[in-house]
């Protein structure tokens, strides 16, 4: 009879032999009561921290874990952000104002005087679009907007900007309203499930 | 290396990671990402994130520690996408940084605390079971969690890699940084203590002798 192999079942176990150890190991074993049943425990410990270390998470959260991450991984790939930020739904809003105001004025008989301005020719959009337009490049703001004859700063400081513009025609008269909001800093990344 | 990581584990001299089979489906979703597609990040994560909650679970022992170390994994790996090497094993890198994560939070957290039975059930729990079986079940689970709990990082880590993710010799050791002679002795080390803890404490039945 060979001197024991208890101290290298645990390699043993793991498959963590030269070949010619496992061998030298196995013969050993054949004859050997004491190391086949220490080896015969290490199994048996092994399958059981195979059992009770499964992971003990499931589809729901793997799902809430992805939904976590792709969160922060949306905005942080996103374009820094510019100031000021304007909805784009806000910037759609604001031209079809813009050309809604100028279509009206354009229908209107010429009268000797000029039409006062008394406030907005149409009604202003509902501010929370549920289908916003395509996000527009920030310069396109500046396009959107003519050169203004006049601007007036906004009369409260909560409400809406109120920007008027005298065309070279006495008879029309552009009115804009707009109410500009910050966006939040990110819209979904603080949802839990 | 990888940036912002605390490499604990990568003392003993660095091999390069393992080489990506022929066609790698993750490096082709890594270079969508890197193009720009950043919904392609979705389909890496549901690719791998069961496996690297398991993994976080299984060095960490917390439900809600690991939870944080696989959001701070994929974090890591999205922000740091650019330094993976193409031709390597893409999910190699990313157990990598997983287990770089956990020995983080593992070090600011602590000694694990030991693990309390709970009546929380497994997936896949619902085997019907005698009462008596059901007890030998739990009280075994308990028992290996603590005997787990207890082993020092370095042995732990090699332990799961080894023993419970199935991987290699050579590929622990490159994932941990260390030669592949020292994870051999890590893990072995690991599963004695852990047969010796269990063995000690555990009701002698007719079933299982340790
Ligand atoms: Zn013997």
């Amino acid at each position: 009879m060979t001197t024991h192999v208890l101290d290298q079942l645990p390699l043993w176990v793991g498959g963590d032999l030269e070949a010619a150890e496992m061998a030298a190991v196995d013969r050993h074993m054949e004859g050997c009561p004491t190391c086949r049943a220490a080896s015969e425990d290490l199994r048996a410990s092994q399958a059981w921290t195979q059992e009770a270390m499964a992971s003990p998470f499931g589809a729901a959260d793997h799902a809430r874990l992805r939904r976590a991450v792709m969160d922060r991984v949306v905005v942080e790939s996103r374009p820094r952000p510019r100031s000021p930020r304007m909805r784009p739904s806000l910037l759609a809003a604001a031209a079809a104002l813009l050309l809604a105001s100028l279509t009206w004025a354009l229908h209107q008989p010429r009268p000797a005087t000029p039409v006062p301005v008394t406030g907005p020719a149409v009604p202003a959009p509902a501010p929370q679009d549920p289908k916003p337009a395509p996000p527009l490049p920030h310069p396109a703001f500046a396009r959107v907007a003519p050169a203004p004859a006049r601007a007036e700063p906004p009369t409260t400081p909560t409400g809406p900007t109120r920007i008027e513009f005298q065309t070279a025609d006495p008879t029309i008269r552009i009115i804009w309203l707009a109410q500009a909001k910050p966006l939040p800093e990110t819209e979904s990344s603080t949802e839990k499930p | 290396m990888f940036p912002g990581t605390q490499a604990v584990l990568m003392e003993e001299g660095l091999s390069p990671l393992p080489e990506a089979p022929a066609a790698d489906p993750l490096e082709h979703l890594v270079r969508r990402i890197r193009s720009g597609e950043v919904e392609a990040f979705e389909d890496l994560m549901a690719r791998t994130e069961g496996r690297i909650l398991a993994l976080a679970w299984r060095m960490l022992g917390d439900r809600h520690l690991a939870e944080d170390a696989a959001q701070e994994t994929y974090l890591r790996v999205f922000r740091s996408l650019n330094s993976f090497r193409l031709g390597e094993r893409f999910e190699a890198w990313l157990i990598r940084i997983a287990v770089n994560v956990c020995c983080d939070l593992a070090r600011k957290r602590g000694p694990a605390p030991a693990p309390v039975e709970s009546l929380e059930t497994l997936e896949g729990d619902a085997v019907p079971m005698g009462a008596e079986e059901a007890v030998l079940f739990h009280q075994r689970r308990t028992l290996v969690r603590q005997a787990v709990a207890a082993l020092p990082p370095a042995e732990r880590a090699a332990l799961v890699l080894r023993d419970l993710e199935g991987l290699s010799t050579e590929e622990a050791a490159r994932i941990l940084g260390v030669r592949p002679v020292t994870v051999r002795s890590q893990a072995a080390s690991a599963r004695a203590k852990v047969q010796a803890f269990c063995a000690r404490r555990m009701k002698p039945t007719p079933g299982g002798r340790p």
